[in-house]
């Protein structure tokens, strides 16, 4: 198609032929005309600067004053007026065989002059006539290429139509498949679409399978994470709770040092005690450390024995009892001490 | 343990967490509790402050009732008296009795007590308190006639040392020990009997012959000691009351150590009537004798056991002094200390926990004890010319001759060796000390 339309715009540009090549042909001429001013003007202008060194260069000569009376002087200006005579003389002489060279030059190129103007003229002559013939040649492939447009438009006419009826029956063609290929396509479309929609339906209800697959091993997951947190979480505790126990057995182990030395100081075994005596005295302590109550909760049978534990407790004013909360409340809020004299004085 | 972990599993978390802390604080309310045994006690005497008695009447001269009741128990080597100049304040009675003051003092106890003058009797009411249980121990009256001032203050002692120790007190028993003077034909031997501080001494015998070893009758009233009037050694009982003495022991050869039994109706003797020296048990009331030892070395200076049926006695049939024990008559000797080469003179207590002697270190003599449970010896002396231990009726006290610038002096220590407490020097050489029995 590209190609008719290029076809078509190269016979709209034919009639442009013919004034280009005149165009070029009157360049041409002008030219030639500029070649030839310049190369006939160039002569005329050359003798011009002899013509005026010739004026610059020519003084008269002037009769010199006599002067006799002088001797000396006078023969030197005599001899100098001699000598300028003779220069005027050489100079004169000069003067005019340059003036005569000068007119056999004017007389030479007054002739050459004449024969560049009849070679002028003959040119010119021959210009013309060569325009007349091309101008006629020009007119007969005019008149020659117009036959030929026309002729050419005719065949164009003719294959257009034959085109066009082409291109017709092409597009009713592809009309026709084209609809066919859209039947087939939505018929595709339709399928696949089907496929699709039994696809995603299986799909759907394998990912809902997998959620519930999931979800049942998330939950088991989930309850075995639990329970080893929480198995975590009580071994930790129990962890923490024996140390925390160790911890509060070591600092009453401290205390019970300190209350032991403190009763070992403040007890006096009456002179009646024996090592197999033994007395007991349960005492309850507030978190000052003061001692609120102290029952005899096991006698040694010996009335001295048990007064001297019972006054023992009772002489600490203050027990030493660890600061931390947990740990009175553990091992001091309420205890026993027990007296057996193991070496006794 | 095992009950906590099926709760554990049994409930949801928290709920069991909550149930395991509550488990624990009821195992811990039902775990046994802290338990801390006190092994050792103070090894300082008691302190206790005896508030000078207020007196209503006219007192006699001479010692203060607190005063002798203070020395009484600084004597006894287990009480730290306050000095009364320290007290805060002097109470007489209970309302008076500020018990935060005398536990600021470090007082243990308190004694307080008024002294009435009613004719020729001093009637006094005591009190003894416990400072750290702020309560009253012991309160009661005893009067005595005003001569004997020191026999109510020494009965006093005795209350307030039984109420504190559990033992009784020894501090209304007396001493018997005999003194020389002079040498030579100038030479006068003794029998003195005095108060156990030393005091009140009465001289029940005076001889220019030797006295030995008084030895006390079970119940107080009576003294055996050997006799050298007649020439020889004669044992002879002497009735303190009315002065009354007869020999019960007048064998040929050797008579002596006489050793009382504790039910007072017989007595040990050594007597070498059949050669050598032998121990015999002789049957005060009948002067029947019967022979406890047998053997070709000398055994000699025998004394009861607690049990009343043993014996403790000398011998030197293992070559040198040495104690041996005999469960009965004829029975096998078995020998008690192995310690030095001589030890002799054996004084048991009444407890049958130790048995005192003579016992020689390097050339020095000391009195020693054996723990009769062990078999362990100790010195509990530290004078060097130690003789005649004799127990204090409690147990706790020893008083033994000991030789101070060259002169005899008694000595009273504690049992186990700790305070010692020099009797007041009488005059000339004091020896052969004996503690009388308690007398009810």
């Amino acid at each position: 198609m590209k190609g008719h339309e290029r076809e078509t715009i190269s016979t709209d540009t034919a009639p442009l032929k013919s004034p280009v090549v005149m165009s070029v042909a009157l360049h041409l001429l002008i030219v030639g005309i500029a070649l030839a001013g310049w190369s006939w003007t160039s002569p005329i202008s050359e003798p011009e600067p002899r013509t005026i060194s010739a004026r610059l260069v020519s003084p008269e000569p002037r009769p010199s004053p006599v002067v006799d009376e002088q001797d000396q002087r006078d023969r030197e200006q005599e001899r100098r007026q001699q000598q300028e005579r003779e220069r005027q003389q050489q100079e004169a002489e000069r003067r005019r065989q340059q003036e005569e060279q000068a007119r056999r030059e004017a007389e030479r190129q007054a002739q050459e002059q004449a024969r560049q103007r009849e070679e002028e003229r003959k040119r010119q002559e021959a210009q013309a006539r060569e325009r007349a013939e091309q101008q006629a040649r020009e007119q007969e492939a005019a008149r020659q290429k117009a036959e030929a447009e026309a002729k050419e438009r005719e065949r164009q006419r003719a294959e257009e139509e034959r085109k066009r009826q082409e291109e017709a029956k092409r597009k009713a063609e592809e009309e026709k498949r084209r609809q066919e290929e859209r039947r087939r396509q939505e018929e595709a479309e339709r399928k696949r679409q089907e496929e699709a929609a039994r696809q995603e339906a299986e799909r759907k209800r394998q990912e809902a399978e997998r959620r519930l697959r999931e979800q049942q091993l998330e939950a088991l997951a989930d309850e075995s994470r639990r329970e080893r947190e929480a198995e975590a979480r009580r071994q930790q505790e129990a962890a923490a709770a024996r140390a925390r126990e160790a911890q509060m057995l070591s600092e009453s182990e401290k205390y019970q040092a300190l209350i032991r030395e403190r009763l070992s100081q403040a007890w006096y075994p009456p002179s009646s005690a024996t090592e197999d005596m033994t007395a007991r005295v349960q005492i309850t302590l507030l978190p000052t450390g003061e001692l609120v109550n102290a029952r005899l909760v096991s006698s040694s049978g010996n009335t001295a024995f048990d007064n001297s534990a019972l006054g023992a407790v009772r002489s600490l004013s203050r027990y030493p009892i660890p600061s931390d909360r947990d740990t009175f409340e553990r091992y001091f809020r309420q205890f026993t001490i027990e007296f057996n004299p193991q070496r006794l004085r | 343990m095992n009950a906590h972990d099926s709760y554990r599993q049994g409930f949801p978390f928290t709920t069991a967490l909550a149930a395991l802390v509550v488990l624990m604080l009821l195992a811990s309310q039902a775990r046994a509790e802290l338990l801390i045994r006190i092994t050792e006690g103070a090894d300082s005497a008691i302190p206790i402050a005896v508030v000078p008695f207020a007196e209503s009447g006219a007192m006699p001269a001479g010692d203060k009732v607190s005063s002798i009741v203070q020395s009484d128990l600084t004597m006894s080597g287990e009480f730290r008296p306050l000095e009364p100049s320290r007290m805060l304040s002097l109470p007489s009675q209970r309302s008076e009795v500020y018990f935060r003051d005398w536990r600021l003092l470090g007082q243990r106890y308190v004694l307080v007590g008024q002294l009435t003058r009613s004719g020729d009797r001093i009637e006094a009411r005591y009190e003894l308190f416990d400072v750290n249980r702020e309560e009253r121990i012991l309160g009661e009256t005893a009067g005595a006639s005003a001569s004997n001032v020191r026999t109510l203050a020494h009965h006093i002692s005795d209350r307030v040392y039984e109420a504190i120790t559990g033992d009784p007190g020894v501090f209304s028993t007396k001493l018997a020990y005999v003194t020389v003077t002079g040498d030579g034909d100038n030479a006068r031997y003794r029998l003195h009997v005095s108060d156990v501080d030393g005091k009140r001494s009465r001289i029940r015998l005076e001889s220019r012959e030797p006295i030995l070893s008084p030895a006390w009758s079970p119940d107080g009233k009576q003294l055996a000691y050997v006799s050298f009037e007649t020439g020889k050694p004669v044992v002879f009982v002497h009735e303190l009351a009315s002065g009354n003495r007869k020999k019960v022991a007048d064998f040929p050869g050797l008579n002596s150590a006489p050793a009382w039994s504790p039910d007072g109706k017989s007595m040990l003797l050594t007597l070498s009537k059949d050669g050598n020296a032998e121990i015999y048990r002789l049957d005060i009331a009948s002067g029947n004798l019967t022979r406890m030892t047998n053997h070709w070395a000398i055994d000699t200076e025998g004394a009861w056991d607690h049990t009343g049926r043993g014996i403790y006695f000398t011998s030197d049939r293992s070559g040198g002094p040495q104690i041996y024990h005999m469960d009965r008559a004829g029975a096998e000797p078995r020998r008690i200390t192995f310690g030095s080469r001589y030890n002799a003179r054996p004084r048991p207590d009444a407890k049958g926990e130790y048995v005192y002697y003579v016992h020689q270190r390097e050339r020095a003599f000391h009195i020693a004890r054996t723990n009769l449970k062990n078999g362990e010896e100790s010195v509990i002396t530290r004078t060097e010319s130690d003789e005649s231990p004799s127990v204090s009726p409690n147990g706790r006290l020893l008083i033994y001759a000991t030789q101070q610038n060259g002169t005899g002096v008694l000595t009273v220590v504690s049992a186990n060796g700790g305070a010692a407490y020099s009797l007041p020097a009488s005059d000339g050489d004091v020896r052969e000390p004996a503690w009388g029995p308690i007398v009810r």
